[in-house]
């Protein structure tokens, strides 16, 4: 759970999507970091974003409520964003409270990419 | 190993065998620690409730330090009802001190009980003990023919202060039942007895009549903090009927358990009139196996016997001049029939015909007795046990009415005779009336399944269902109501007289808040009532009942209420179409009885003591993170699945922040406890501060699409608590606020 106490996220791109990893705890810190490297992303022209959370163990209200607002953002500028590597405990908590409504999950990073790939990016 | 036997179990000054010493086992425990406290001069008052008996409890203490012959030598003196003059008083407890320390020193009980002089003592002496006990003497000699009687009495009351440095301490345990007898203007016995107590380097005991007690360190300008204190009440039932179990097997009483727990009720636990009436039975080979022959013993004895001997002494004591017992007894029992239980200072100056002075002396010893209640003006007469109530009609009708003895017998007799079965029904119907009250008492914002106040549901669901069918169903029941917190439960009676029609223990009335919020909004008023009925109720008597509690609320202005009805086998359909029509509630007494044990259950949960863990946490700082690691240790002993674990772990976090919102908690710290059961692990998490506002209709589970952004955010944290755990409930505190959550160990899960 170390990495969480890292102030940078860490993040690549392909082709127009941005790929950022969430962090073994995402709260409410872990979730900002997540929200500003998202902003940064779209802001350089990416049009999709793939969360993963493939070293994600816990997460808590506060950072799903951040994650909603990414959404947001992401809506409002016409990219998609699918998450990716999120264990079933956590798929769990993203369809209690809706989130799963607006995202697509993959079961990784590869499949994300593929799934965005096929997909048309949203228009203004 | 014959002879060691008898040494146990010889008396000395006991007048029962220490096994046959039966309802105060805790306080003979209480009295023998605190005589062990050596390096602890602290007193320790025994307050004790009139007729409660203390003598034995201190006689038992003696017994038990004498035979132990450890560091603290026992006296006991017990101040005489007869002798009531400070001075022979104290030269009384001198002799007895100086008697029972040689005896203790020498290892002799005999000595306890022999007549000798103060020479005598000096001659008996142990002789490392000689020379004090000597001086002491030819100091008293001294002091006995100066004139000055307060010099004198301080004199003997501190003869322990001369036991030299490197003896044995004495424990003084010193009963004081009768001190207002020993009222002197030239000698405050009280004070001087107070002073010479505060003023000894050991521990000691001072009994007495708790008003008397109480009032004597407030004139000794003392304050109740100096000393430890233990009250001594009337026996309780079970230890009364012990008590007379017992005394009767040593007085050869035949008795069986209706006579028994007719003494009991009847005499109220005191073991003094329990005592009495067995000797009384014992001496003149009386039976005592129907109500009729305890009576007629009840009768002879308040006319002419123990009981009558023990109020004339009294009476003696309150006022010495038999006309002025005349004119008192003639007050108290005038007053009673009128239905007026007051008295103002004034009247019982006039009709005392008496200075205010003596009229203060009469009521304050009256008041020290608890025969009235006196606040300096009004006087309360409704006061006194039963007996005593029967002996002052009897004397008014002997002495002031002047009516043939056989008749006042008779009619006294009558009169206990038809009072006997009431006296038990009464007592029958109190244990009802006071778990219904004690039920009450344990209202305390639990969430309880809300099929236990519906009988028309609950017998749709469970009649005839075994109880192992009906614990189940209950147990996963999930339409839950939540009690309110009861902060106060009486009797319907004391609300309105018009519910004594009933019965004074067939209805309680409790005040209480909603959610623990002590608010004008979430205060409450539940008004219960059990309904006499061997079926199901009837619809008018289940009107009846509602009429006239709703007579109560509006007469007594209740604002926000809550009827709820018990009858033994529940509700008609009629009656239960009415109790939902004015939206009361209905039970049956199966209802009452699972709702009973589901709260004592959660008060004390479990047998045996489950493991439990406590963590202290910082706010902030991802401190959760702990808590969340430390509650997934403890899950997986309890073999949780790892799913489960998650949602647990996930539960705590939530919590965690949420205790963390408290920002004006003083000590920014969450306080967390983990109790491990067989089947289940319940986690409560605390923290001090003000609750948020976005928290207050969270048992209403009010979270909902149109809360601001902010609202819902904290509204997912809550839901998802509650989503994730089996039981979630959130309390308000005194100072802050308490979140317990349970999650359920299931095969599966």
């Amino acid at each position: 759970m170390g990495e969480s106490i890292k102030s940078h996220v860490r993040a690549h791109t392909v082709g127009t999507t941005a790929v950022v990893y969430a962090a073994d705890y995402l709260n409410k810190l872990t979730g900002e970091r997540i929200e500003r490297e998202c902003r940064k992303q779209l802001d350089s022209g990416c049009r999709a974003l793939v969360i993963d959370f493939s070293d994600t163990e816990l997460v808590n209200s506060i950072g799903i409520s951040i994650l909603l607002g990414i959404i947001d953002i992401a809506e409002k500028s016409g990219a998609v964003v699918v998450f990716s590597d999120v264990n079933n405990e956590t798929v769990q908590l993203f369809e209690m409270l809706g989130l799963t409504r607006h995202v697509s999950l993959a079961r990784n990073e590869q499949e994300a990419i593929s799934h965005l790939s096929t997909q048309p990016a949203l228009g203004h | 190993m014959k002879r060691n036997r008898q040494e146990e179990t010889r008396r000395i000054l006991g007048q029962v065998k220490r096994e046959e010493f039966v309802g105060r086992t805790a306080e003979l425990e209480r009295v023998l620690a605190h005589a062990s406290r050596a390096d602890d001069t602290r007193g320790l008052l025994i307050l004790l409730a009139p007729l409660a008996g203390v003598s034995e409890l201190l006689r038992q203490t003696y017994d038990a330090l004498f035979k132990k012959q450890g560091a603290a030598v026992p006296i006991y003196f017990a101040l005489p009802a007869a002798e009531t003059t400070p001075v022979s008083a104290a030269i009384e407890f001198l002799n007895t001190f100086l008697l029972q320390y040689v005896a203790f020193r020498r290892n002799e009980p005999a000595l306890c009980s022999a007549s000798l002089t103060l020479n005598d003592i000096v001659d008996v002496a142990p002789s490392a003990d000689v020379e004090w006990i000597e001086k002491l003497v030819e100091s008293y000699n001294e002091h006995r023919f100066g004139s000055d009687d307060r010099d004198f009495v301080r004199f003997c009351l501190s003869a322990p202060h001369r036991v030299p440095a490197g003896n044995p301490k004495p424990f003084l345990m010193f009963e004081a039942v009768h001190l207002a007898a020993y009222g002197s203007a030239q000698v405050p016995f009280d004070r001087e007895l107070l002073r010479a107590l505060a003023s000894y380097q050991f521990p000691f005991a001072l009994a007495g009549l708790r008003r008397q007690i109480v009032y004597a360190v407030e004139c000794a300008g003392g304050t109740m903090d100096r000393f430890d204190s233990l009250h001594l009440e009337l026996l309780k039932d079970d230890d009364a009927r012990a008590l007379v179990s017992s005394t009767a097997r040593r007085h050869g009483v035949p008795i069986n358990q209706e006579t028994t727990d007719l003494l009991v009720q009847q005499f109220e636990g005191s073991p003094f009139f329990i005592t009495a009436m067995l000797q009384a039975a014992g001496e003149k080979c009386v039976s005592l196996e129907s109500y009729l022959s305890c009576e007629r013993l009840y009768v002879d004895e308040l006319l002419g016997g123990r009981l009558h001997r023990y109020f004339s002494a009294v009476m003696e004591r309150i006022a010495p001049q038999p006309e002025i017992r005349r004119a008192i007894v003639r007050l108290l029992c005038e007053a009673i029939p009128q239905g007026s239980r007051t008295i103002v200072f004034e009247t019982w100056r006039k009709r005392l015909g008496v200075s205010s002075e003596s009229v203060e002396d009469i009521l304050q010893k009256l008041h020290t007795e608890e025969l009235v209640n006196w606040d300096g003006e009004i006087v309360d007469t409704e006061r006194g046990p039963a007996p005593w109530r029967d002996y002052l009609r009897s004397r008014f009708r002997l002495d002031a009415l002047r009516e043939p003895r056989a008749l006042v017998v008779a009619e006294v007799m009558a009169s206990a005779l038809k009072r006997a079965p009431v006296t038990i029904t009464t007592h029958l119907r109190r244990l009802g009336h006071l778990r219904l009250r004690e039920v009450f008492e344990s209202f305390n914002s639990q969430l309880v399944p809300s099929v236990l106040f519906d009988y028309e549901h609950f017998s749709e669901i469970y009649r005839g269902a075994p109880p192992e069918e009906v614990a189940t169903g209950l147990a996963s029941d999930t339409t839950a109501l939540r009690l309110p917190q009861v902060f106060h439960a009486a009797s319907g009676v004391s609300f309105s007289t018009e519910l004594r029609q009933f019965g004074e223990e067939n209805s309680v009335i409790a005040h209480g808040f909603e959610g623990a919020t002590y608010s004008d909004q979430n205060e409450v008023v539940w008004l219960a009532a059990r309904v006499e009925s061997k079926l199901e109720a009837e619809v008018e008597l289940t009107e009846r009942w509602l009429d006239l509690l709703e007579d109560v609320t509006r007469k007594s202005g209740f604002m926000r209420t809550q009827f709820w009805l018990i009858s033994n086998e529940g509700f008609s359909p009629d009656a239960i179409a009415l109790l939902k029509d004015r939206g009361a509630f209905g039970s049956s007494q199966q209802q009452f009885e699972l709702l009973a044990e589901r709260l004592r259950r959660e008060a004390s949960p479990a047998a045996g003591t489950p493991d439990e863990v406590e963590l202290v946490l910082p706010m902030g700082s991802d401190y959760e993170l702990i808590a969340a690691n430390t509650v997934e240790q403890i899950a997986r002993r309890l073999n949780f699945r790892p799913e489960a674990i998650n949602q647990i772990k996930t539960a705590i976090v939530e919590a965690s922040i949420n205790a963390a919102e408290h920002s004006l908690s003083p000590d920014r710290k969450i306080y967390q406890r983990f109790r491990v059961e067989s089947d289940k692990l319940v986690i409560t998490v605390a923290s001090r501060g003000i609750v948020p506002s976005n928290l207050n209709g969270y048992n209403r589970q009010s979270t909902s699409d149109t809360d601001t952004a902010t609202d819902q955010r904290r509204g997912w944290g809550l839901k998802l608590i509650r989503t994730l755990m089996d039981e979630v409930e959130f309390e308000r505190v005194d100072e802050g606020t308490r979140l317990r959550m349970t999650k359920f160990v299931r095969n599966g899960s």
